[in-house]
């Protein structure tokens, strides 16, 4: 066996330990190399799920967000709340883990990333305040807090990504999903300054606003879920890409859509149908990969995160189709095809990239915790596994509530019917109030951690 | 006063305390330990992880240190961690597959 290991790929580990083990040395420590400290990711990701539950209260007791028209005052900050407060939170937390773990390298500046959430707490908190009281001049202002901490977040992971040994089509599809999250803050304080100063634009207010959408929306989340799709699902399905170049070529046509479709959006022109069939086949290219890459997979039960994760990217199809339709030259502006643009950005948004968020955090959150709490007793005491931290009944009860809910809202915002849309999002609600018990479960191992002794066995035998 | 030499029998019982917490199978049973060289009081374990960048690598690996440190006989250990050859299921053993329903 011995001769099989080729040397070079020997990573011999940084130290040796003497006794004792229990008293952790600063060679130990020098052991882990990768992972920032967990408290990092935390605070994006609990300031993250505070947002959705309260977003998700907010629908409840405004369904007229949803079942009106979308471009007001409180539609936006809604939007943004979600956008910002939610998504973006979590994923900029997740990122600041996996990036150097998935990469193999360290994180650039784990005190950059301390200021950025403070920018970004503040930055969303305040946009969203002032969304609702429709005060463009500080929407600006909190919007240029709220960029401060972008640009850290982009310098402070493209340092990370700069020093990685080797690049692949994760580390490309991560570089250029921060490229278009430098863009969209760039169109969203445009789209503001604009609203304060319009002589300086001759857009079309909402295909701006579109416009921007789809830059966030599109170029940041989607390509963000695709490419750490692409560490992630072999990584817990244990299996391997299956096809490098097909990866690679799903993110450029989703790159290269994602700019046609910008440009296209933006000047209103009928050519956005031949980009959105770019992005289609790109996400399609995505899907096949996918597909492959399940059917090679070592371990064949699925747990409900990888469900989750799953349905998210099955959820694209109906989005695709949707983007499809709204994209069709001169469709007219009827209520349904107004209210469809709705339900179309309720979807990408809620449906697509929530569910594939949740999914996640249900690998993340759990690996952070026991990281925090367990991984420096593994081989001393008996340490539950990252399955014993979360409830599966509650996985499973929070997945189908909040699939009902999905489509119960979506149908009832594509006929406009406020009362449906407000027993739809009740249902998202326990959908969502159910995942935020079950993370609490996890989290409650950081404050009381369930270990137990091992059942020693006889040490050596003796000899002479 | 005697010396204790740790055999491996030993060495991989101690091993089958350390568990991979993703797939709640010991690394034993998974099949991720390749070989184990004895020289003295010092253990050197080859041993491989499910996958490449595995965000459980180091806890793995220092758990191991600290299981056969806790042996009588143990004075020093060193982990190699390789890629090549890469893990797959057919290095795992019954109870591993029954364990974790891999095959």
């Amino acid at each position: 066996m011995m001769e099989a290991l080729s040397r070079p790929s020997v990573m011999r580990e940084a130290t040796r330990l003497n006794k004792p083990c229990h008293m952790p040395t600063k060679r130990a420590a020098a052991v882990d190399v990768h992972a920032p400290s967990v408290a990092l990711p935390l605070r994006f990701i609990l300031t993250g799920l505070m947002a959705l539950l309260a977003g998700s209260v907010w629908l409840v007791a405004r369904p007229i967000v949803l079942s009106g028209y979308h471009y007001g005052p409180e539609v936006l900050a809604a939007t943004h709340l979600f956008v910002l407060g939610w998504i973006c939170s979590v994923i900029m937390g997740a990122m600041y883990q996996l990036v150097p773990v998935a990469l193999e390298t360290r994180l650039h500046s784990e005190r950059l990333a301390r200021w950025h959430f403070g920018l970004h707490l503040v930055g969303f908190a305040g946009m969203v305040a002032m969304f609702l009281a429709w005060d463009m001049k500080q929407i600006g202002h909190f919007g240029s807090v709220l960029a401060g901490g972008v640009g850290l977040f982009v310098y402070n992971l493209g340092r990370t990504l700069a020093r990685i040994p080797r690049w692949n089509v994760v580390a490309y599809g991560i570089a250029s999903a921060l490229s278009w999250l430098a863009a969209t803050v760039l169109a969203g304080l445009f789209l503001a300054s604009a609203k304060c100063w319009p002589h300086i634009t001759f857009f079309q207010p909402i295909a701006a606003m579109h416009a921007h959408a789809h830059l966030g929306g599109l170029g940041f989340f989607m390509i963000m879920i695709v490419a750490v799709s692409y560490k992630l699902v072999p990584m817990f399905t244990l299996s391997e890409l299956q096809n490098t170049r097909r990866a690679g070529w799903s993110l450029a046509l989703l790159n290269a859509g994602l700019a046609g479709t910008f440009i296209t959006v933006l000047f209103s022109s009928p050519w956005k149908l031949a980009f959105a069939f770019v992005v289609v086949s790109g996400l399609a290219l995505h899907g096949i990969e996918l597909v492959a890459i399940l059917r090679a997979r070592k371990r064949r039960n699925r747990d409900w995160g990888m469900r989750y994760f799953l349905t998210a990217l099955a959820l694209l199809a109906p989005v695709s189709g949707l983007g499809i339709v709204l994209a069709w030259p001169r469709l007219p502006a009827t209520a349904l095809t107004i209210q469809l643009e709705s339900v179309y950005g309720f979807l990408a948004l809620i449906g697509v990239v929530t569910f594939a968020i949740i999914g996640m955090l249900y690998k993340v959150v759990p690996f952070l915790v026991w990281y925090s709490s367990y991984s420096k007793a593994i081989g001393k005491k008996k340490v539950p596994s990252l399955a014993d931290l979360y409830s599966p009944t509650l996985q499973a009860a929070g997945y189908w509530l909040f699939l009902a809910g999905l489509a119960l809202t979506s149908g009832a915002t594509a006929l406009g019917h406020t009362n449906c849309v407000r027993a739809g999002c009740f249902v998202l609600l326990a959908g969502v109030a159910v995942f935020v018990v079950n993370i609490g479960k996890v989290l409650s191992h950081l404050v009381r951690p369930r270990l137990e002794s091992l059942v020693l066995k006889p040490a050596a035998q003796g000899a002479a | 006063m005697t010396a204790t030499i740790v055999d491996e029998a030993t060495i991989r019982q101690a091993l089958s305390q350390v568990v991979d917490p993703e797939i709640d199978c010991n690394i034993v049973d998974l099949g991720l330990v390749y070989n184990i060289a004895i020289e003295g009081t010092k253990v050197t374990v080859t041993m491989t992880l499910t996958t490449p960048g595995c965000p459980m690598h180091e806890s793995i690996a220092g758990g191991v240190k600290c299981a056969l440190l806790n042996l009588e006989g143990v004075e020093d250990v060193e982990v190699n961690v390789v890629w090549d050859p890469p893990w797959s299921p057919a290095h795992m053993n019954d109870d591993g597959r029954k364990r974790t329903g891999i095959y």
